[in-house]
């Protein structure tokens, strides 16, 4: 790991704070970030790691701001990413968002947490949960050393701190399924996949033991039930709270978990699925006079489901102009400085097909540079349904002071990175 | 950073910082001291109310602490005489009930980076090590390698060493990972820290209770320990089984690496090894966060390197979606160009033809020296579909399959004749200088074969006064050269013309010296030898003493193809080279002068040096043609050089 120093730079690279935490690379090389980013980029060889000389920039873009790590090690580089993604998630949590404006008005407690997030280049405590116990933004607020040290500082659970205290205890469950489609101009799915996460919102008191167990198939396998339905889960990660030698063992679920909002799982399924929205389109380009779009859309889930929310993209050229739209159902907006109409349709049963025609009007003279191919995009949400049909079966939750706690379930099934390319 | 006007700020804050009204206003204390902090963070030079702030950490106002001393850890380099000062507060903070005060303390202590500190700082740090709450111990732990960063390349002390061990054992699961973390700096100069059977078990039975990083961190430590038995290898694989799912990608990473590493050690198991990484890395591909996804592409790209064809049957992972960024993109095209097979060739060769006409022109041009490469092994198709490209008469596409074609022609023979009927008319398209050269060295070496060759050259040699590019003119006199031993009638005259241009009046006078110079080096007269075995040179190169060995600059990355290009042209032969980007890079060359005398050469390019080392040996000693053979080498790798900066 070990990264020398961590640079949050204004959106002309000028640095806004910084901290030097090893003093092995001069603090004024960061001056050579910003030339060299802009070097990179015409030269169309910008990468997340620029280097000049013996000194390595690790950097990430976030809303108007640059975080840099430098080193001058071969340190592992998804470790700095990760530091660095951490460190935009705590300031988000303190700051609500992350931005130029939030770390001038908070400098104290950016360096506060900069302290206490790394030392001499090593992470150390992360955890904005436990940040905040002790470091507080109500920076008006005199702290006379009162002898507190938090106790999770210590913690053996480091993610948890003890008495915490609820009236009404409760858990709520999200299960979270994305789908990502990349299909062909000619109609052939070439990926399909889809990332399910589940999340947690825990509102429990003391220290809580979570039992969750799912239809997951080599659990079933193991039981002897493999008769019922389930689901076999690829690429399973869990959060650190639980314990993975149990899940390998016999594929159960246990843990403390952190308060509040948390992900306690993520994992993908990689087998194919009728694409939920099933797209055709017919984009004809009569230059110097039209454009016309056909867009079928199609439903292909559940009866009883419905997707909600459904944002269907389709492009057009940047110099088209007098939109005219007739759809069957919902309304399109032409977006100009987006080049797409966008088809919303605010409610979309499973089963139905629809259909939206446009009309733009092309300029006679055509302008010089070419044009990329962007593809359509589809954004939709269908609540109560999940594609892999993971259910859960159960959450126990045990505390020793042995309150009732009432779990509760959601299910989504939501477009991810869903894509239809057009010809 | 001096700023205009800083001077009168200063003298502001000092005045408020020493006004006692304000002193005992604890709230308008702290907020004078913040304006200090946010004119330092601002590049400001706030040195000179150092003295003050000195006062101002003897607070029990902790937020005014940490400001304080963030302070005196800026300044202290500049100030050492007054942070001395500071010490005293600092070591009574060391000893203060709460502990969040004694970390606070000694971590500031041991970053103030000046001389003569040391000696202060080595009982807090003692005492820090034993202290009763594992924050401070953290604390000191790491102060212990910033201590040794101090004293330099002292001596490594012993005692300390022995106590950092120990507290491997320690309850904290952060106090052990900054144990190893400073043991490693402290005992850099040793190999670092030392990983036995005994530690490396600990280790493995506390890797659940560690945060990610820390985690990660004993990953990267574990490959230093070499299991003893198969039966211990399978048990340690085990155990970090689960370590490859977890949701950290910097873990997933030191697991997949440690894997790797172990596994190398034992081949039998890297097959199950290799089976076992591959879906994390496969899912870290796709990971949301652009840069851990190029990093996961770079790992694929790695294990590519050593396992062709290892993630040919997810080919499909690797296709490239409308709104990623460049720099994916061309990871994921070089990806694909490595895992293609005779199943998946079809799919991945359509994919990039998608890509060769994308809007961005440095991502088409990828995506054809892409299919260039795959076109070593499967010429057929895509050369095809080169040839369709060129059909589209885009300038940036255009120059960019010529340059493929130059390059495959070389390579695979075989395919010379579809792409000499592919050539003409190509000419009409091309305007930059790799391209042009590209052209004309086809038409030269096979111009017998495309029937308009001499009139493309022809347009070439009219216009030869306009040409910016060096490179293109000395291409375009050696592929008229050549094409007019095979096409004399139709070159002859132009070869003429050319000739007179390039040595003719518009050479100005300090060049025509030089020009009139050339004949008495011609003492020197490399011929075309027949090409030398690669076991006749190895055994002549043993065999000779190095006649002359010297150093020239070299920078960056380079085409080995163009430098044995350019050494043909010289006849200089090239017997052997590793591939382009590795280090360190070695070519050996050949040639051999009208007297029989053979020149054989190795260049060398060591890793991170800006220089390539030349070593020259000669069958027979004769310093004249010795010295002529090098400064014709030199001339041709400056000349490399220039075009490639």
């Amino acid at each position: 790991m070990s990264a020398s120093a961590v640079f949050i730079l204004d959106v002309k690279g000028k640095p806004l704070i910084s901290r030097n935490y090893k003093g092995d690379v001069a603090m004024s090389k960061i001056e050579h970030f910003m030339p060299l980013l802009v070097q990179r980029e015409e030269e169309g060889a910008l990468a997340p790691l620029l280097s000049h000389g013996q000194v390595h920039f690790l950097w990430t873009k976030h809303s108007n701001l640059y975080l840099v790590a430098t080193t001058s090690k071969n340190a592992n580089a998804s470790l700095v990413y990760s530091f660095l993604y951490k460190t935009i998630e705590v300031f988000c949590e303190y700051f609500k968002e992350l931005e130029e404006e939030s770390i001038r008005d908070n400098f104290v407690i950016v360096y506060e947490l900069l302290d206490e997030l790394m030392d001499f280049g090593f992470p150390q405590t992360t955890d904005s949960k436990i940040l905040q116990e002790y470091i507080t933004q109500q920076s008006n607020k005199l702290e006379t050393g009162k002898s507190r040290v938090p106790p999770t500082v210590t913690n053996a659970v480091s993610w948890r701190s003890e008495g915490i205290k609820y009236k009404k205890n409760e858990v709520f469950i999200d299960v979270i399924e994305s789908v990502n489609l990349l299909v062909n101009a000619n109609g052939s799915v070439l990926l399909s996949e889809i990332v399910g996460t589940i999340k947690l919102k825990v509102f429990l008191s003391g220290m809580p033991e979570l039992r969750l167990g799912l239809n997951d198939r080599v659990l079933f396998e193991l039981t002897g039930r493999s008769k019922n339905k389930s689901v076999e889960l690829e690429d399973v990660k869990f959060h650190q709270c639980v314990r993975l030698s149990r899940f390998d063992n016999d594929r159960t679920i246990s843990f403390i978990p952190p308060d509040g909002d948390f992900e306690l799982m993520s994992y993908r399924l990689s087998t194919q699925v009728k694409p939920l929205i099933w797209i055709e389109s017919v984009i004809e380009k009569f230059s110097h006079s039209r454009v016309e779009i056909t867009v079928k859309a199609k439903g292909q889930f559940k009866k009883q489901s419905v997707a909600n929310g459904v944002e269907i993209s389709v492009p057009v050229p940047s110099d088209a102009d007098s939109p005219r739209f007739k759809t069957s159902v919902g309304s399109a907006k032409y977006v100009p400085e987006r080049n797409v109409v966008i088809w919303s349709i605010k409610s979309f049963p499973g089963g139905k097909e629809y259909l939206m025609r446009a009309h733009f009007g092309l300029p006679s003279v055509e302008k010089e540079e070419v044009e990329g191919r962007p593809p359509i995009g589809v954004k939709f949400e269908i609540p109560y349904f999940t594609v892999s049909g993971i259910q859960v079966r159960y959450m126990k939750i045990i505390e020793k002071s042995g309150y009732q706690a009432l779990p509760w379930v959601r299910y989504i099934t939501q477009s991810g990175d869903y894509q239809l390319r057009t010809s | 950073m001096p700023y205009l006007g800083s001077e009168d700020v200063v003298k502001e804050l000092k005045k408020a910082l020493c006004n006692p009204h304000i002193q005992a206003d604890r709230l308008r204390y702290r907020n004078v001291i913040q304006r200090v902090i946010r004119y330092m963070t601002q590049g400001l030079d706030m040195s000179g109310v150092f003295m003050e702030m000195v006062k101002a950490s003897a607070t029990v106002d902790i937020v005014q602490k940490k400001l304080v001393y963030l302070y005196m850890c800026t300044y202290a380099p500049l100030k050492p005489d007054l942070a001395l000062l500071a010490i005293n507060t600092l070591c009574k903070d060391c000893s203060d009930p709460n502990p969040m005060v004694r970390g606070l303390a000694l971590r500031s202590m041991c970053s103030l980076r000046m001389p003569g500190v040391q000696e202060y700082i080595q009982q807090p740090i003692l005492n820090g090590l034993r202290d009763k709450a594992s924050y401070v111990r953290r604390v000191a732990v790491l102060g212990c390698a910033k201590m040794h960063n101090l004293h330099g390349d002292s001596e490594v002390d012993g005692a300390l060493v022995n106590e950092l061990y120990s507290l491997l054992r320690d309850q904290d699961p952060i106090v052990v990972v900054n144990c190893l973390r400073s043991l490693e700096e402290i005992l850099k100069q040793e190999g670092g820290v030392v990983i036995n059977k005994p530690i490396a078990h600990h280790l493995l039975n506390r890797m659940s209770k560690l945060d990610q990083w820390g985690q990660a961190e004993v990953l990267n430590f574990l490959l230093r320990y070499q299991p003893r038995s198969e039966e211990e290898l399978f048990d340690i694989l085990n155990l970090l089984d689960s370590f490859l799912k977890s949701s950290s990608p910097g873990v997933v990473m030191g697991a997949t690496k440690l894997f790797l590493i172990l596994a190398k050690m034992f081949p039998h198991v890297q097959t199950d090894v290799l089976v076992r990484v591959k879906g994390p890395l496969l899912a870290a591909c796709s990971s949301e966060s652009r840069e851990l996804c190029f990093v996961a592409l770079c790992h694929v790209r790695q294990i590519l390197h050593s396992l062709p064809g290892h993630f040919s049957s997810h080919y499909k992972k690797f296709f490239c979606s409308y709104s990623e960024p460049h720099y994916i993109k061309l990871q994921k095209v070089e990806v694909l160009c490595e895992l293609v097979n005779d199943e998946n060739v079809q799919q991945v060769l359509e994919e990039l033809r998608g890509y060769c006409t994308d809007v961005s022109a440095d991502f088409a041009q990828a995506a054809i020296f892409a299919i260039g490469g795959i076109a070593r092994t499967y010429t057929d198709q895509c050369v095809q579909i080169l040839t369709e490209l060129l059909g589209l008469r885009q300038e940036h596409i255009t120059t960019v399959v010529v340059q493929t074609f130059r390059d495959l022609v070389w390579l695979c023979p075989q395919c010379t004749e579809a792409v000499c009927q592919a050539l003409p008319g190509c000419e009409e398209n091309i305007q930059d200088s790799e391209g042009k050269q590209a052209l004309i060295w086809l038409l030269g070496v096979h111009g017998e074969r495309i029937p308009n060759a001499p009139y493309v050259l022809e347009d070439f040699v009219e216009n030869v006064k306009s040409e910016t590019f060096p490179a293109v003119k000395m291409e375009l006199l050696t592929a008229l050269l050549r094409l007019f031993l095979s096409r004399p009638a139709e070159c002859q005259d132009m070869l003429g013309r050319l000739l007179y241009y390039c040595i003719g009046p518009l050479i100005p006078e300090e060049n025509k010296e030089r020009v009139q110079e050339l004949p008495d080096s011609g003492a020197l007269m490399l011929v075309p030898n027949r090409q030398l075995t690669a076991d006749y040179f190895e055994k002549t190169w043993l065999s000779l003493k190095v006649a002359h060995q010297q150093v020239l600059p070299w920078r960056g990355e380079f085409h080995p193809d163009t430098l044995q290009m350019a050494l043909q042209v010289v006849n200089i032969q090239t017997i052997a080279m590793s591939r382009a980007g590795s280090r360190p890079w070695k070519a050996y060359l050949s040639a051999q002068d009208d007297t029989g005398c053979l020149f054989l050469t190795e260049l060398l390019l060591e890793p991170g040096n800006s220089e390539m080392q030349i070593s020259v040996k000669q069958n027979e000693a004769r310093t004249e043609t010795l010295n002529s053979f090098i400064s014709v080498l030199e001339t041709v790798i400056g000349t490399i050089e220039e075009i490639k900066s």
